[in-house]
């Protein structure tokens, strides 16, 4: 039965109060354990296809009369085009249509960044747009660009500035044993997908057809139908395979609303891709933060007081993350005050990035955790138990469900390496291992809608128009429909990615789509055997107990060509509770203290998602978010001329992912205890936590090695060898100050 | 971009101001990236000699093959080892790898810069903190060849379709009024190179990530007898051969870092070549 709340809704951090229509979620949670499906490991229900090159990728689409599109991106990070003449570009052979500022909500005659689109051709050929695009003639009045995130702090070029205040942090500080006061720094790191941001668009009548990469078809829909005044049902979005997103694809973005206007235009389907240069100014990424943190404790390590001051360096368009949120919510200390201002700059827009905010925010705090438990001369783990929070501590409500001192205790044989660990140090090179906790949310939510169509063959096929984002959602779900259904998973066939076929779906951000489809989908199929049972007990009679295999193959077979067609939704979250994700994760490293080399040897990562459908699954993303974590904390980063503003590293040269030979032993273990007030299912997101803690983790761990204190990302060896000769400075220093 | 390829009989002829393309490692991104400009590519790679024989290194030689190689040195065999990624060391020649330009991020986006005889070097003014730390006075740039510093070491001599030359000497300083790196002469091409064997070589890399990287710093020591040559990867615009230690450098702001590295990799390579 349908039903109208009034309810929190949670997207990476950003919360809004909405009606929903929610259906009730009947079905009781299966019992802790694996099951027949779910709970054991799954490879991937589409990897033979996608190894064989059979997946069709939004790369992959090739309309008939396809045409390619090309964008003048601004060659200046602040400019007023004066002049914009497209008349040389529309003459250009091959050339089929050109727009610019005014013809397109995407383009503009005023830039903000370096790389923002101006001006656009669709031509037979990618290369004969190219060659039009040079053709644009503009007059430029070049501006002063405003780079500097505090600058723009004290000139109020400001998205918005959030202040948050709990108890009394002055009084908490007074009360205070021992003060630590440390400034960090995160880097802009870029979201790299295999797969460029690119969509082809088609007009269909006056309907547009889109085939998107992207993490939320129902988003392109509403953006675009808002975009171009039109009606959603006459948008059909298309994502069936997709090459990465990473929190960067969850709109129609402008090449989406450029190719749409070309399409309408030139009357042919326009497709436009970025090339990986454009992908690393015009696609997104992390907001590079300054985080001024204090954290006071008694001598036995219970925090007194907490006190942030961040600056989100957000660029020219975005929103300002909740980088304060570790701060606030991963310790119960009874005095928090945080301020967070989210620069305007000059610099390309940034976007949400695998659990953004938090990634940032987990390195400055729990980096400062270790610097106070320095101090304090207390094992960072014992320091850690002894902040546990209880309940949430912004509001005091009750945990749906958390385990993060299981967690914990599961991490103690991995903490407990660290005496083994350091004594393979040598001279040159010194080893470590530090630690470092996760919060964050990924419990989904409503509304999301499941059908599940059973044939006579036995086959089942889930239709719902959600994406796999590449993170194995189709896989995951095809086990919930088949446990349900008692059926083996080579029965069932899972259709997504298609606006016009399926029913409606949560985006797959913020660690949601699992915990959102997951409980639809066994909703769905516990819909359509009940159908099956009700032809079952007509047939056998009703006292004939539980359906054997044999029965169930043969009521199905009486069905001919009819079908059972089940539905099902998500049900609402636990009124009044917090559902959050929980984890800890322990990194060893070592450090070549001549040449400033730093080697993370080994992490080991306990996570608290809830039931686990998918261990192997599971896995792959704890891997994935691991080794993204190190090339965050390690080598990647986002540079920009200091007096232009102009980007500098737009090719994979000169931006340096982690690649194979960079990654640790990693140890996944996840303490998999479903969630008991969450969903039919008990399962949460594990998108996201994995990447939580890296960071600080292995800059606790060179720490540990080391004594040094890196406070700055990424850890390069410039970083590293300035932070080992501040640290013998200050041992030099530290007699004379006694 | 759309180039013709040819492939002559024979290198006489080659009109002077081709493109010759080889393994097409470096030439194929630049033509893309719009930093080299041909309607026709020359294909040598028939022409240049390929394989070892002796001391002889034929300029076509891949990477791969030197990296396999018993009969190359250690300091030239870990250069190449260490370089890029299995994938293009398989393709990517020797004599190419000696040719190719700098990494410098204002040069690879086309920078109007003194390398390209513009009257800037926006790197020394801007973000330059991987450039050079030696004659960095014009251009900061920076040699991206492991095998040039190694080759530059092992005292090499290459021979061209012109003449026969030290690997050394292949190598200009870019000057205000000339600011080639390289001092072959208009449709000169590398034949073939001569390795003495040393007594005992060493490579070292620095890079910032464990493989697949350009050196932030590279050193190649190589001793015959009482003799010790040291030559650096990723410390000038040219490969550098160094003369004395590092009291002559002239890192800039963002680079003081990478003369502690060099000071570490120099002392541990020396190390690793010392009389048993």
């Amino acid at each position: 039965v349908a039903r109208l709340i009034r309810t929190e809704k949670e997207v990476e951090g950003r919360f809004e109060e909405v009606w929903l229509v929610v259906e009730e979620d009947a079905l009781e949670q299966w019992p802790q354990g694996p099951r027949d499906v779910v709970g054991r490991p799954a490879a991937r229900v589409d990897g033979l296809a996608r190894a064989r090159g059979e997946a069709l990728f939004t790369a992959d689409i090739r309309l008939p009369g396809m045409l390619h599109a090309a964008v003048l991106r601004s060659p200046h990070p602040r400019a007023t085009a004066t002049r914009i003449d497209l008349s040389a570009a529309l003459e250009a052979p091959g050339v089929r249509a050109a727009i610019g500022p005014g013809d397109s909500p995407a383009l503009t005659a005023e830039p903000g960044y370096e790389g923002q689109p101006v001006a656009a051709v669709c031509a037979d050929t990618l290369e004969a747009a190219r060659a039009a695009i040079a053709l644009i003639d503009v007059e430029w009045n070049v501006l002063e660009p405003l780079l500097d995130p505090d600058e723009a702090v004290a000139r109020g070029s400001l998205f918005d500035t959030r202040h948050s205040d709990r108890g009394d942090v002055e009084r908490g500080l007074a009360e205070a044993d021992v003060v630590v006061e440390a400034t960090y720094r995160t880097q802009v790191v870029l979201h790299n997908s295999m797969e460029t941001h690119q969509s082809v668009c088609r007009w269909v009548g006056g309907e547009l057809e889109v085939h998107i990469s992207t993490q939320y078809v129902w988003g392109v829909r509403n953006e675009l139908a808002r975009g171009l005044g039109m009606d959603p049902d006459r948008i059909r979005v298309v994502c069936e395979y997709m090459g990465g997103g990473f929190g960067s694809k969850n709109g129609p973005d402008d090449h989406t609303f450029v190719g749409a206007e070309l399409a309408r235009r030139s009357g042919r389907p326009v497709r436009t891709a970025l090339t990986r240069g454009e992908e690393h100014v015009a696609a997104g990424n992390r907001a590079a933060t300054i985080q001024r943190l204090v954290a006071g404790a008694r001598s036995d390590g219970t925090l007194t007081a907490l006190r942030g001051e961040f600056v989100n360096a957000v660029g020219a368009a975005g929103w300002n993350t909740f980088t304060e949120g570790p701060m606030q919510t991963l310790y119960a200390c009874p005095n928090v005050r945080t301020t967070t201002h989210g620069a305007r700059l000059n610099l390309p827009p940034m976007k949400a990035f695998r659990a953004p905010g938090f990634v940032e925010g987990t390195f400055g705090l729990e980096c400062l955790l270790d610097e106070l438990a320095a101090r304090l001369d207390l094992d960072p783990l014992e320091l850690r138990r002894r902040n546990h929070a209880d309940v949430e501590p912004v509001e005091g409500r009750s945990y749906s469900g958390k385990n993060l001192l299981e967690c914990y205790r599961r991490a103690e044989p991995h903490w407990g390496r660290r005496h083994e660990v350091r004594a393979r140090s040598t001279a040159t090179v010194k080893r470590g291992v530090g630690m470092a906790s996760q919060v964050w949310w990924g419990g989904g939510g409503p509304p999301s809608y499941a059908w599940v169509r059973v044939g006579s063959d036995g086959h089942v096929t889930v239709v719902t128009a959600t994406q796999d984002v590449g993170t194995g959602t189709k896989t995951a779900l095809s086990q919930i429909a088949a446990e349900e259904l008692r059926l083996p998973l080579e029965h069932v066939t899972f259709a997504v990615g298609d606006t016009s076929r399926g029913p409606y779906s949560t985006l797959s951000a913020g660690s949601s789509t699992l915990p959102s489809m997951g409980p639809a989908v066994r909703a769905a199929a516990a819909d359509a055997r009940r159908q099956i049972l009700e032809l079952a007990a007509q047939r056998y009679g009703d006292d004939a107990g539980e359906l054997s295999p044999g029965q169930l193959e043969e009521v199905l077979a009486l069905l001919g060509n009819g079908q059972i067609l089940g539905t099902g939704a998500r049900g609402p979250n636990p009124a009044g509770m917090q559902v959050l994700t929980f984890g800890v994760q322990v990194a060893e490293v070592a450090v070549d203290v001549e040449t400033g080399e730093v080697t993370v040897e080994r992490v080991a990562a306990i996570h608290d998602v809830g039931r686990v459908v998918n261990p192997l699954g599971a896995s792959s993303q704890v891997e994935g978010g691991i080794i993204q974590g190190i090339g965050h904390t390690l080598s990647e980063e986002r540079l920009v001329d200091p007096v232009t503003g102009a980007i500098l590293t737009r090719s994979l040269d000169a931006y340096r992912m982690p690649t194979i030979a960079d990654v640790p032993e990693i140890v996944s273990e996840l303490v998999d205890v479903p969630d008991e007030h969450l969903t039919n299912l008990g399962s949460k997101g594990i998108g996201e936590p994995p990447i939580i803690p890296v960071a600080a983790a292995i800059a606790n761990a060179i720490r540990d090695a080391t004594g040094a204190d890196v406070r700055s990302l990424p850890i390069s060896r410039a970083e590293m060898l300035a932070a080992l000769s501040a640290a013998r400075n200050s041992r030099l220093e530290e007699p004379a100050r006694a | 971009v759309k180039a013709a390829i040819v492939t002559p009989a024979s290198l006489e002829g080659i009109p002077a101001d081709s493109v010759l393309l080889a393994g097409g490692t470096e030439v194929v991104p630049q033509l893309r990236e719009g930093l080299l400009d041909a309607d026709t590519l020359v294909d040598v790679s028939a022409l240049v000699p390929r394989g070892i024989a002796g001391t002889c290194i034929g300029a076509g030689t891949t990477l791969a093959e030197l990296e396999a190689s018993d009969a190359v040195p250690d300091a030239l065999r870990e250069a190449c080892r260490l370089a890029s990624s299995p994938q293009l060391r398989v393709m990517g020649t020797v004599g190419g790898n000696l040719l190719q330009s700098t990494r410098c991020w204002y040069w690879r986006l086309g920078y109007d810069c003194r390398l390209r005889g513009g009257d800037r070097c926006h790197a020394r003014e801007g973000e330059h903190r991987e450039h050079a730390i030696f004659a960095n006075e014009l251009c900061a740039s920076a040699h991206p060849s492991d095998v040039a510093a190694a080759l530059v070491a092992l005292g090499a001599r290459v021979r061209t379709s012109r003449r026969e030359l030290a690997v050394a000497e292949l190598y200009r300083l870019p000057t205000a009024g000339d600011p080639r790196t390289v001092a072959l002469e208009p449709g000169e091409v590398l034949l073939e190179l001569d390795v003495k064997p040393p007594d005992a070589s060493a490579y070292l890399k620095a890079m910032d990530r464990k493989r697949f990287g350009f050196p932030l710093v590279g050193v190649a020591a190589v001793r015959r007898g009482e003799a010790i040559t040291v030559a650096l990867a990723g410390v000038a615009p040219v490969p550098w051969l160094l003369d004395g230690g590092f009291d002559a450098a002239t890192p800039l702001p963002g680079t003081r870092w990478k003369v502690a590295v060099a000071e570490a990799l120099v002392a541990r390579a020396l190390a690793s070549i010392r009389p048993a």
